[in-house]
């Protein structure tokens, strides 16, 4: 008895030992980042973690957005989520309809947090929200650009790449046909997003019905009628050409271009920090071309990731959660960030405070992502995409866009059965997920 | 995994040995001592009837239970219980957080089957096993031949001939696929210098061939380590009196050798049509992605990007039940076909 005593008063001894440290709220974010991109990302949970003593945020690295995603799947399986998980954007119809998500602007408003969700740049809060509403926090946001190399275009006579493809096919055949470089552009490995759904997107083309998947889970895909098919066409022509290369596996589209043989390449906004490192050559970067006959080019789509507030904690680590989410919508946070990685911060307040302070002029190639995101008015063909299992129909996509590359299919087949298999898999979902709507209910 | 499996066989055994030799020390010892001798002469006719060697425990069931346990539990854990699920699985629409789960019946199967996708992953990984197989141990044969004729140096070529399967699958899909890279990749270079347009980032056959021939490189090893050791067992008397009748070494491999090392070339068959299903996964995801267009897009590959990327579990669960099916039964035809035609005399 008299041990026992003794065990539980050296407890409590130890325990006012440690007290303060007990006392903070342990949250766990898994995250897909890696790299430089990584490192960032610790250093921003490091600072949360400093600027108060009530929560802990522990960043985990849990492998590439697959990886993240196959985590967390098994780890709700097993009743044991994460607070928090960064999800790609490719995934947000599976992550909002799973019914193990927190909203986090109805979390944020609960825990008495005042975050000003109209601040956020419009391709980036339409992107993440459901029926006005935010669902997943932005974090990490960006958009294709246009890199090039700059001796390339002033060794044969241009001062940069044109605004439109028709001109800017024309420079790449001059650069090419002058012996300038290799090859004009490298194929992008995650070419249906840049070249295909963006492309829809700033060229004001439908790329499924009901506003490409905003007003129902009824959607089918339609770029098989629209200029993607003769996009599609072009690429094929400038591979044939020698005019466009692909990179292949076991090497990187971006080495191509930062080794200066080709002279162009389209690319996420993200890779400022790679590409400021890697190249050897006198680089830059504009706006993505637009077709000829459009006059007003739109915004482009977002890409990366945004946080999912995970379901079945205890209200302590949603304090917990809702102060980092609060931290992570502050300007300043915004603006370190986007210096940091490259992605474009998610509010217009905090790309003013970034203009205020001159970091454009020192990074000009840093603003065009924004820019680009915030050009005209979003409308039904820009906000974004709403495609249940949208990883499922880029894959079916990709493979027939490569059947065309192949020489197996016309682009006009191959964009039929791209849209054929993909409506199936639309039909799939919704089937699975028939009369759902986002549940709202409260943490 | 033969590692772990191995301790707690030696760790079990070892008193029993004690025993046998130790005789009366107690009971159980005795009796298994006598057990061991009241059937000992039955089996050992048997044993020389088979050919085969055969363990002898007395005690009844428990032992013998005991020492299968770690293997069961693993097959329970490993093999049983995925199994089942995958069959379950198979017949259910679900949302990969399972918080929307429907029975669909066998609708999952009906779509696989529909789809022209999944049909030329059946084609694809058709012949990518039998390329790899005849090519694994065609090459593993002519190796095996030749470190007969080697005299000096035969430890090296053996060494060199075993070190790629120290290699993990995924670091030789990436050398095979820079060596092999029509951009950078030197050996690429040599065939577009012979006039050959190479590029398996394009060419859907260039693709095949590509994989193929990494995945064979990966396990020629394999094939060759039995081979050279079913050579060993070739009676030494048999060749000599081949060649005092004149036969040349090429000769006396294909009519004595070969033919004796029939068993080895059996189960070589069956085991590289297993490593062709189940392991070049990851060769596959270093060198292609299953790409161009789907040209190397084997069932495996299939299951794992369908349930791991496309989150699609229904139909991942439907592919691997189909490819343990098309695993099952070409094993079984092996047996039923070839198994007869194999001679075990030696």
């Amino acid at each position: 008895m008299g041990r026992k005593v003794a065990f539980i008063a050296a407890l409590f001894g130890a325990l006012a030992l440690v007290g303060p440290a007990q006392a903070r709220v342990e949250v766990q974010w898994w995250h897909a980042m890696s790299g430089v991109l990584a490192d960032r990302l610790n250093e921003l949970v490091e600072k949360f973690n400093t600027s108060q003593d009530k929560y802990t945020v522990v960043a985990v690295a849990k492998g590439n957005y697959d990886e993240v995603t196959n985590g967390v799947i098994a780890a709700y399986r097993a009743k044991r989520p994460p607070e928090m998980v960064q999800i790609a954007e490719r995934g947000y119809m599976t992550m909002l309809l799973s019914g193990a998500v927190v909203p986090v602007q109805d979390l944020i408003e609960q825990k008495g947090y005042k975050v000003d969700f109209s601040d956020f740049i419009k391709p980036v809060a339409s992107f993440w929200s459901y029926k006005g509403r935010m669902s997943a926090m932005p974090f990490n946001s960006s958009t294709p650009i246009f890199w090039y190399n700059k001796d390339h275009f002033q060794k044969a006579g241009f001062d940069k790449p044109a605004d439109t493809w028709q001109e800017l096919e024309s420079q790449l055949y001059t650069i090419k046909s002058k012996g300038i470089s290799e090859c004009g552009t490298v194929l992008p490995g995650d070419f249906y997003w840049s070249l295909l759904e963006n492309y829809s997107a700033i060229n004001n083309q439908p790329y499924g019905t009901l506003a490409n998947g905003f007003d129902g889970l009824g959607t089918e895909f339609v770029y098989n009628k629209t200029k993607v098919v003769s996009q599609v066409a072009r690429l094929k022509k400038w591979l044939d050409d020698g005019v466009m290369q692909i990179a292949g596996q076991g090497f990187s589209p971006e080495q191509l271009f930062t080794s200066g043989r080709c002279s162009t390449f389209v690319n996420s906004t993200a890779s400022h920090g790679n590409i400021e490192r890697n190249a050897t050559v006198n680089w830059s970067a504009t706006f993505l071309p637009h077709e000829s006959d459009i006059n007003s080019p739109l915004n482009s789509t977002i890409g990366g990731g945004a946080i999912w507030v995970m379901r079945g904690h205890t209200q302590e680590r949603y304090d917990a959660v809702a102060a980092f989410l609060n931290f992570l919508a502050q300007p300043e946070t915004q603006v370190w960030w986007h210096g940091a990685t490259g992605y474009v911060p998610a509010t217009n307040r905090a790309y003013a405070l970034a203009r205020e302070r001159g970091y454009y002029k020192d990074h000009p190639t840093r603003e065009i992502a924004v820019l680009q995101l915030s050009r005209g008015t979003p409308n039904e063909n820009s906000r974004g995409f709403r495609f249940g299992n949208f990883v499922q129909t880029m894959l079916a996509q990709r493979q027939e866009v490569e059947a065309v590359f192949a020489g197996q299919k016309q682009p006009q087949q191959a964009m039929d059965d791209a849209v054929k298999r993909g409506n199936e898999i639309l039909r799939q979902f919704e089937k699975l997920n028939a009369g759902k709507t986002l549940e709202t209910e409260r943490p | 995994m033969t590692l772990r499996l191995s301790i707690p066989w030696r760790d079990t055994r070892a008193p029993v040995l004690q025993r046998r030799h130790g005789g009366h020390q107690s009971k159980a010892g005795t009796g298994a001592a006598a057990g061991g001798s009241r059937t000992s002469g039955k089996v050992r006719r048997r044993e020389q009837e088979a050919g085969l060697k055969r363990a002898n425990f007395g005690d009844g069931p428990g032992l013998p239970t005991l020492l299968l346990l770690p293997q069961l539990l693993i097959l329970l854990f490993f093999f049983f219980i995925p199994s089942l699920r995958a069959l379950m699985q198979s017949v259910l629409l679900s949302d990969p957080f399972g918080t929307n789960v429907q029975f669909v019946w066998f609708d999952n199967f009906k779509t696989l089957l529909a789809s022209s996708d999944y049909r030329q992953s059946i084609t694809v990984t058709f012949w990518f096993t039998v390329a790899q197989n005849v090519l694994t141990l065609g090459s593993a044969l002519v190796l095996a031949f030749a470190t007969d004729r080697i005299v000096r140096g035969r430890s090296a070529y053996r060494t060199i001939i075993l070190l790629p399967y120290a290699i993990a699958p995924a670091i030789a899909g990436i050398l095979w696929a820079f060596l092999f890279n029509p951009a950078v990749g030197p050996l690429a270079q040599v065939l577009h210098w012979v006039g050959i347009a190479w590029d398996p980032n394009l060419n859907p056959t260039d693709a095949l061939i590509l994989v193929t021939l990494a995945a064979s490189w990966k396990h020629v090893c394999y094939d060759y380590i039995f081979l050279v050791v079913g050579l060993l067992a070739v009676p030494v008397s048999l060749m000599e009196a081949a060649a005092v009748d004149g036969a040349g070494p090429i000769r006396r491999f294909v009519s004595i050798a070969l033919p004796m090392l029939g068993p080895t070339v059996f189960f070589l068959t069956v085991m590289n049509f297993i490593y062709g299903f189940f392991e070049t996964f990851a060769i596959i995801d270093a060198v292609t992605k299953g790409g161009p267009a789907g040209a190397t897009n084997i069932l495996v590959y299939k299951v794992f990007v369908d349930g791991f990327v496309n989150l699609d579990l229904g139909s991942s669960a439907a592919q691997s039940v189909l490819l343990m099916s098309f695993a099952l039964i070409c094993t079984l035809l092996q047996f039923r076909y070839f198994d007869r035609k194999v001679n075990y005399g030696v």
